[in-house]
């Protein structure tokens, strides 16, 4: 590990397995899962299991509110309905302003017509 | 705070702060695009749909009827000065007080048939349709008030007249 002068040699670089990292190599598959140790089950493993389904399933009628608010929220947080309410709002917001606008503006523009060729005076 | 209550009330702060903004953003542009706020017979063009040729014709009407507008509004204002000076000298309707007054009734009727002989010809020179709309709705305009303060004042009469 040392060369000639003294100094310390450095290792080579290491070049990795390739044909270790294949994950469809069913014989490498076979040897991990014979390696792998998976401890024993806790005694009545399965009916606490479903116990404990059944606890969390029992506590969602007794809430309905929170339910509902959560289901609501979860939908308000998808992508697709946010564009979605985003685009309806702008389209419905700017149509309905143009609309009362046009409104507004024939009004107000009449309104000066009507001032300057009949003054209130003269009505 | 429950979260998914902060999240649908953040939401619904969120859609009616884009709503107002974008119902604002279109009330000044429908505003604009509708009428020109610089040219006082902008309305007439939106309103009657004018052309170019009808335009010009109610724009020459319009400019040579303001000076006599003008000149009739002043008279009728000293009228109405003299009539008030009048009436500020005396605790009784005297006889010049009424000759004043008869006399700026004179000049309002003279300046409403002005006005009328304008409309009239402002709705000639419109497309026959759209002269005969304008026509009615500027007398509704400028004699349907005094029909309105007369109709209210025999019907408030009427009902007193109920009551005894």
């Amino acid at each position: 590990m040392y060369n000639a002068g003294g100094g310390r040699k450095s290792p080579p670089p290491i070049e990795p397995m390739k044909e270790n990292m294949n994950p469809d190599d069913t014989q490498l598959s076979a040897l991990l899962h014979q390696g792998r140790v998976s401890p024993p089950l806790p005694p009545r493993f399965q009916e606490s299991v479903w116990r404990r389904i059944e606890d969390a399933e029992a506590t969602v009628p007794s809430t309905p509110g929170l339910s509902w608010l959560d289901a609501l929220a979860a939908l308000v947080l998808r992508p697709r309905f946010a564009y979605a309410t985003v685009t309806a709002l702008v389209v419905a917001g700017a149509l309905l302003g143009a609309h009362q606008g046009a409104q507004l503006a024939k009004q107000d523009a009449q309104a000066r017509y009507v001032a300057m060729v009949a003054p209130n005076a003269l009505r | 705070m429950n979260r998914s209550l902060l999240v649908v009330l953040g939401a619904l702060a969120l859609c009616a702060t884009i709503f107002a903004g974008s119902y604002f953003v279109g009330q000044r542009a429908g505003a604009v695009y509708c009428v020109n706020p610089a040219d006082d017979l902008s309305w007439l063009r939106a309103e009657f749909h004018l052309n170019d040729a009808e335009m010009l014709r109610v724009r020459r009407l319009h400019e040579s009827y303001l000076p006599q507008c003008a000149k009739m509004c002043a008279l009728i204002a000293a009228k109405k000065a003299e009539v008030h000076a009048v009436l500020a000298n005396e605790t009784n309707l005297t006889a010049a007080a009424q000759k004043k007054l008869t006399e700026l009734g004179e000049l309002r009727a003279q300046c409403q048939g002005q006005m009328l002989r304008h409309f009239i010809a402002v709705s000639q020179a419109m497309p026959p349709e759209e002269g005969r709309r304008y026509l009615a709705e500027m007398e509704q305009i400028t004699l349907g008030s005094h029909e309105e303060i007369e109709q209210s004042m025999s019907d408030h009469a009427g009902h007193e007249h109920g009551t005894n």
